[in-house]
């Protein structure tokens, strides 16, 4: 090879090698300006959970709404609950869980257009008035109304049968005096061995008020809620008959209901 | 004198090779872009975060957790973060109470211990 391409080349190579190295390792580019869609996941989980905290001191739904567009996630309510699940079962404080929970299940019953927190002008540049939108004083009304105080009591219990069922279940369903489902209440289940516990408003697409624990078989099962005395007892897989003469597990169906 | 064009060579390649590198490792691929802090939010959002952190601040009443929160943004001291955010708060016109929720939150850091009992995570 030609010498001097041969030192152009090696040239051409170090140079590469620490150009790269100082912008990537020594002085890399350093974001500013940029938006909670651009964070990093944990940083992100930790931005929901914050606006959900947001959500469980003002009761401002539209605010909450415009902040979560800032995520562009068109299953805003879905992923809530799974980080609500995710936070419980990290160890996280079981309000940052009953926050989600019930931002999921507001955001499930009752869907609406997401407002944009940011405004742009037209070539995409951030305006210089006002970039967030405020929605000053005004406050929605409660989705849920729970009269303060007043215990959960047990409602129906009954076993389902469907064959699409694929695991026998203790499917609860927790109502307030209105009949609408009450996100974020801790449900006991208790058996000989031990016990477990679950939160309504995890799964949002199922309804704000339910939540569900899959059992085993030959245990018998306790259900309490947690802000409730009333017992139900003596939960087990029951067969049901199935079309083919056989039969498969049914679910155990409770709810709950707040007296008016 | 071939010596002298051997080294020229070196160094244009040395130079445009670092141009290069410099031009792919800060504008064709960065670090990671797509995966920011929350230090990097622009200001508006930043007031943001700090008026949620304010915000459930009221119904919590844990400094602790809201200072906690605060940090994410940097490493300045937390109430930095709520005074900036007061000041933009105020030029944009934000409503009286968001104003009032920070003002709160700014002198209820102020006013506590120089280091606040750490939040349970």
């Amino acid at each position: 090879m030609n010498r001097g391409l041969l030192h152009l080349l090696i040239g051409l190579a170090l140079g590469v090698a620490g150009g790269l190295t100082y912008a990537w390792a020594i002085d890399p580019v350093e974001l500013v300006g940029s938006s909670p869609g651009a964070l990093r996941a944990e940083d992100q989980a930790d931005y929901l959970t914050l606006i959900a905290s947001a959500y469980a001191a003002t009761g401002d739904l539209p605010r909450a709404q415009a902040r979560l567009a800032l995520f562009s996630d068109p299953n805003a309510a879905e992923t809530l609950g799974a980080l609500a699940q995710a936070r419980l079962a990290s160890g996280r404080p079981v309000s940052e869980a009953q926050g989600l929970a019930r931002l999921a299940a507001d955001l499930g019953v009752r869907p609406s257009p997401l407002p944009s927190l940011a405004t742009r002008s037209a070539t995409g540049r951030p305006t210089t008035s006002p970039t967030v939108t405020r929605t000053p004083t005004l406050r929605p009304s409660p989705t849920v109304t729970r009269t303060p105080g007043a215990p959960f009591q047990i409602d129906r219990q009954e076993l389902e049968c469907s064959p699409a069922q694929t695991a026998p279940r203790i499917r609860v369903r927790v109502l307030d005096a209105a009949e609408q489902g009450v996100p974020g209440v801790e449900v006991l289940v208790l058996w000989d061995a031990g016990e477990d516990r679950f939160y309504t408003g995890l799964k949002p697409e199922l309804g704000s008020g339910y939540g569900d624990f899959t059992m085993s078989e030959g245990i018998t099962y306790t259900v309490r809620l947690a802000e409730s005395g009333v017992l139900v007892t003596g939960l087990k897989v029951e067969a049901c008959p199935g079309e083919d003469g056989g039969t498969y597990s049914g679910s155990w169906s409770l709810v709950f209901v707040q007296p008016r | 004198m071939p010596n002298l064009l051997r080294t020229f060579r070196f160094w244009i390649g040395l130079v445009l090779g670092l141009a290069g590198g410099l031009l792919y490792g800060w504008v064709l691929q960065p670090v990671d872009v797509a995966s920011t802090a929350p230090g990097s939010l622009r200001q508006d959002y930043r007031t943001d975060y700090v008026l949620m952190v304010a915000e459930a601040y009221s119904a919590e009443g844990d400094l602790g957790l809201a200072a906690q929160r605060l940090t994410a943004l940097g490493s300045e001291p937390p109430e930095s973060f709520v005074d900036a955010a007061i000041g933009y708060a105020t030029d944009q016109a934000f409503a009286a109470g968001d104003l009032e929720l920070l003002s709160r939150l700014a002198r209820d850091l102020l006013d506590a211990p120089a280091d606040p009992t750490p939040a349970s995570p």
